[in-house]
């Protein structure tokens, strides 16, 4: 591809589409590094283990491939995890639910974390985490992209399909959920 | 510890987690907190529960832009599973046409009357033949559909006919067909009586 004109730091979402759909695929690599960990996470924290960067390709490819349906009446990062929420329940549902999931699990792999784990004694972490387990599907879906990834309501119940007034719900429910955990243990 | 029933504040505290909120929010938020245990309690979870590692692997991203295809412009305001579905609709609607104002049924004049009739066929009896049909061995095809309109006679008459479109009846036929029409509210209460057995065999 001819490269266009260079692309800013600054630039918006909607700017690197128009730029890469001029021909800058330098846009692509800023619009894919700019997302690519957050959907990363929100897999891991969906229950996702094994073939997570595989994951995170298969919804840029689609996304890529289908840019023009995307109006940009919620953010790129909110269409992104629609996609690959999709993706996710395709797998689950051809793997017939036998795979091996765990809420979340430390990989072999380096974690953009690493450095926040250093604040955060480890002991709490694992409570933490072991909270979100006790928590439906759902409500860590809706609990989790909502504390850890700052989504709002309209935007999380775009991506679990959902409305805004039962996010909401879900997402008292999961605090209260939490809440007791931690109390308890 | 009793929680907090000011949803609202409740619902943001995520956004003053993540630096979201402005000034003026986040000032009334903060001051809520003051006075708020359960809020507070709260405030302490989500930050928690934010710095929690989530161990998700480093992404390649040339790796990911390398599968990229390049842009090709789609068809605004149609995508492709849209016009999937409307293909269907319309294969669909054609067919269920083509099966009802299409079907054609084979004619037999037998004491024992049998019939195998290609298309739905919905049986009259001779007691109930609609008012108005003009004489007796007559027979009103229904466009859209073959009826069966079982002529009178001192022997069953099995009267079908190829079910036609509206085009093909002269002025007369449409004529009687509106006056037949007219009279398929009144159906007899009873159960009519069979007339003849028709075999369907398949189904649409």
């Amino acid at each position: 591809m001819t490269p266009g004109p260079e692309t800013r730091h600054d630039e918006t979402d909607m700017e690197l589409i128009k730029h890469w759909k001029a021909g800058d695929s330098r846009a692509a690599t800023r619009l894919v590094g700019r997302h690519s960990q957050a959907l990363a996470r929100f897999a891991a924290s969906a229950g996702e283990r094994d073939g997570i960067d595989e994951l995170v390709q298969d919804t840029f490819v689609r996304a890529f491939a289908s840019i023009d349906s995307f109006r940009g009446e919620s953010s790129l990062r909110t269409w992104l995890f629609t996609i690959e929420r999709r993706l996710m329940l395709d797998r689950r549902r051809a793997e017939k639910r036998s795979r091996q999931t765990v809420p979340v699990q430390e990989s072999d792999q380096v974690s953009e974390y690493g450095a926040l784990d250093g604040l955060i004694a480890e002991e709490a972490q694992e409570r933490v985490r072991r909270s979100l387990e006790a928590l439906s599907p759902t409500q860590r879906e809706v609990f989790t992209l909502r504390v850890q990834q700052g989504l709002s309501y309209k935007e999380i119940a775009e991506v679990v399909g959902s409305t805004e007034g039962a996010a909401r719900v879900h997402y008292h429910n999961a605090i209260q959920t939490v809440k007791e955990f931690l109390k308890d243990e | 510890m009793n929680e907090c029933i000011d949803t609202e504040i409740r619902e943001i505290l995520p956004d003053l987690v993540h630096g979201s909120l402005d000034g003026e929010t986040k000032r009334r938020v903060e001051a809520h907190l003051a006075a708020c245990d359960s809020c507070t309690e709260d405030l302490r979870v989500l930050r928690a529960v934010k710095g929690a590692a989530v161990f998700a692997p480093a992404i390649n991203v040339d790796s990911i832009v390398r599968q990229i295809p390049p842009y090709r412009m789609t068809v605004p305001g149609v995508d492709q599973r849209k016009r999937t579905r409307m293909v269907s609709w319309l294969v669909a609607a054609g067919f269920a046409l083509a099966v009802v104002g299409g079907g054609s049924v084979v004619m037999s004049n037998q004491s024992r009357s049998t019939a195998t009739v290609a298309s739905a066929v919905t049986p009259a009896p001779s007691s109930q033949a609609p008012v108005g049909s003009a004489t007796p061995d007559s027979m009103v095809a229904m466009p859209g559909y073959a009826q069966v309109v079982v002529t009178s006679g001192s022997t069953p008459t099995l009267a079908l006919a190829s079910s036609a479109d509206l085009s093909s009846l002269s002025d007369d036929d449409l004529v009687q067909l509106m006056d037949d029409m007219g009279n398929f509210d009144a159906l007899p209460a009873a159960e009519p009586e069979p007339v003849i057995a028709v075999d369907t065999g398949e189904s649409l």
